[in-house]
């Protein structure tokens, strides 16, 4: 098969999954009832008349009364325009795809620190544990994946917040400050953030914003403040990534290629280096982007615990807020973020390893 | 002499176990699990053994509402408003424990039922079920439990649903990949041809053979369910109990991630103990369940057996 036949192929398969996605989040906001679809629209200013009569108007404008699939035919019209409903929060009012926009590039920053910190981590552990194997390093860090996937998130970002920032534990540690993006008091009369939101202009994400500004010392305490929620967040994925490092190593360095390195006379660490770790890297970098992107509903608890102002957060305060629109449109975000994971790290497997696609 | 009769399932037990008890590791997180689950049953069936009182209630002491560090009297402190986190997280195990087994039970006999099913009629039912699966693994398992119970309800019957519905199909996944290659095998098909009828041979021929890797996936998922269950009470879902204890103890309810959150905003201005005791009961539960997988799957690998 061609790469070109097997991409469409693909695409083919992501139409299905993409209707079942919104399918379910549709059946789940229908379970809901009537006042949880049109709760964010009612004007509590009016008098129980008036909102009686504007009940039975809303009730009419989202065709409520129609069956189910026809109710789904209007529901995803509206998404397909763009059109995704309010989100009522205590932090943030408005269009549910304004809040994607203004929350969505934290997030992305986050987990763009996340990643690398993970990788960082993962990849030189999980090589050393596959050269060495049954050493005490593989033991070792056996014995840290096993934390790593039994951790509860919540509970290494409440230690993490306690040593690092918490003056009256540690004073010596208190290196990473607690809370938003940026320390607020830099800001104060800045043009290009918004102190109520916590969130910066043009792009959204603070560090490439402080950048564009040429602001040094702001730029230092994003980074500063990302730190922790990033390192919680990417914990959370060192675990499989190291694993998955391990055994396609493990698999490469018994490769002939390997052997021969080898028996011509070059250096074990060379051989390492240069020979087998770039092909054992391969398949763990597209896979690992996809574990990640599993791990990424973490969020909602990290950012909540490190009150960073992204996906998370919001989500978070549309569950406390009781906000249809935000839980619906935030399920979606993250939903869409998994498909399509999946469906680059396959076109990706498919361009690395082209039995995948003669397998079909 | 007599001869001994030999029991090749016997034996296989017996290696297995020897396998297993090999693994420091495994032997360690079995006797922890047994510890937990010995605790959850007295709180069950006769919590004044280890004297608790109330199982239901975290038994709030509003005369004494600021955490207590550990002491004599209260070893792990307590935590706000004036509850015993020694005695709590002892209570707070019983419906950990017990919803955890619950969701991985009822989700891991639904999947395997749905993969037995897929994998032996293939085609269109296969396709079906598979798309579905496809579906539910398009969305973060902690975003798709918070939009479930957010949108149906908070109760613990919805919670354990919401969870049930994001387990079941990494069973039905398992077990469908397990069928495909065994059905192929010649003892299938000899059954087949001997006209012996579908069910049977689901069911007395092919799910037998599928339980290995599903042991493992079932002791990993009690440690991963356990873990989502409390991040969803840590966020807000808690469970309410009925009985009238519930309504009695103020909202208050003996839960792990939630006795987590309750401690947070004084663990931040320096009482460590609230969060660390809570978080550290649940770590070494799913840490101990993984081992315990872990050495499952060593010991039930035919490779490893020499």
């Amino acid at each position: 098969m061609k790469l070109s036949t097997y991409v469409i192929r693909r695409i083919l398969i992501l139409i299905p999954t993409l209707i079942g996605l919104t399918i379910i989040v549709f059946l789940l906001t229908r379970a809901g009832g009537t006042n949880m679809i049109i709760g964010p629209y009612l004007n509590p200013r009016l008098s129980a008349q008036q909102q009686l009569i504007e009940k039975q108007q809303l009730i009419k404008q989202f065709h409520l009364n129609d069956p189910v699939w026809v109710q789904y035919f209007y529901y995803m019209w509206a998404l397909v325009q763009g059109n995704w409903g309010l989100t009522k929060t205590a932090i943030y009012t408005g269009p549910v795809t304004t809040a994607i926009a203004l929350f969505m590039p934290n997030t992305i920053q986050l987990a763009i620190v996340a990643y690398v910190i993970a990788m960082f981590i993962a990849i030189p552990s999980g090589t050393a544990s596959a050269v060495r194997k049954n050493s005490f390093v593989d033991q070792f860090t056996r014995f840290i994946a096993f934390v790593g996937i039994s951790l509860p998130v919540f509970w290494l970002a409440q230690i993490l917040a306690e040593a690092f920032a918490t003056p009256t534990i540690s004073p010596s540690l208190n290196i990473f400050p607690l809370g938003g993006t940026v320390d607020a008091n830099l800001l104060v009369g800045q043009s290009w953030y918004n102190q109520y939101l916590g969130i910066s202009y043009p792009t959204h994400i603070m560090m490439i914003d402080a950048l564009i500004h040429g602001d040094i010392p702001v730029f230092i305490s994003a980074v500063r403040h990302v730190i922790l929620p990033a390192a919680t967040l990417a914990f959370t994925s060192i675990a499989g990534i190291m694993r998955y490092m391990r055994s396609s190593m493990m698999e490469t360095l018994n490769q002939d290629y390997v052997r021969t390195a080898r028996s011509k006379g070059v250096p074990e660490k060379i051989v390492i280096k240069k020979h087998a770790r770039k092909n054992a890297l391969i398949p763990v970098v597209t896979v690992s982007g996809l574990l990640f992107a599993g791990l990424l509903g973490g969020v909602v608890v990290i950012e909540e615990i490190f009150n960073y102002p992204g996906m998370g957060y919001w989500t978070y305060w549309a569950m406390m807020g009781l906000d249809s629109g935000g839980i619906m449109g935030s399920t979606i975000v993250f939903g869409l973020i998994l498909v399509s994971a999946n469906f680059v790290v396959d076109i990706l497997y498919a361009v690395i390893d082209p039995r995948i696609r003669l397998g079909e | 002499m007599v001869e001994k009769k030999r029991n090749p399932k016997l034996e296989s037990f017996i290696i297995t176990m020897k396998i297993f008890l090999r693994d420091p590791g495994a032997v360690f997180g079995l006797v922890v699990v047994m510890i937990y689950i010995l605790i959850a049953l007295i709180d069950e069936f006769d919590p004044g053994l280890i004297g608790l009182t109330d199982v239901n209630s975290l038994m709030p002491n509003y005369y004494n509402p600021s955490p207590l560090p550990p002491s004599s009297q209260h070893i792990f402190g307590t935590t706000f408003p004036g509850i015993d986190l020694f005695q709590g997280i002892l209570k707070a195990i019983r419906l950990d424990i017990g919803i955890t087994f619950f969701v991985v039970g009822i989700g891991a006999i639904s999947g395997i039922l749905l993969g037995l099913v897929s994998g032996y009629f293939g085609k269109w039912i296969d396709e079906i079920i598979m798309r579905t699966t496809d579906i539910f693994f398009s969305i973060p398992f902690l975003v798709l439990a918070i939009a479930i119970a957010f949108f149906m309800g908070r109760t613990i019957l919805i919670i354990s649903f919401a969870l049930i519905i994001i387990w079941w199909p990494t069973y039905a996944r398992v077990v469908r990949g397990q069928v495909l290659y065994i059905k192929e095998l010649a003892y299938i098909e000899a059954a087949r041809a001997s006209a012996t009828k579908n069910h049977k041979i689901i069911f007395k021929h092919i799910l037998p053979n599928t339980l290995a890797p599903i042991f493992v996936q079932f002791s990993m998922d009690l440690a991963s369910v356990a873990l989502i269950f409390a991040t969803l009470s840590f966020l807000g879902f808690v469970p309410t109990l009925g009985g009238s204890s519930s309504a009695s103890s103020g909202g208050y309810i003996p839960e792990l991630g939630y006795l987590s959150s309750i401690g947070y905003s004084y663990a931040v201005v320096g009482d460590w103990w609230t969060i660390v005791f809570p978080g550290f009961a649940l770590l070494l539960f799913a840490l101990s369940m993984n081992l315990v997988g872990d050495g499952l799957r060593d010991a039930l690998d035919p490779r490893f057996r020499r």
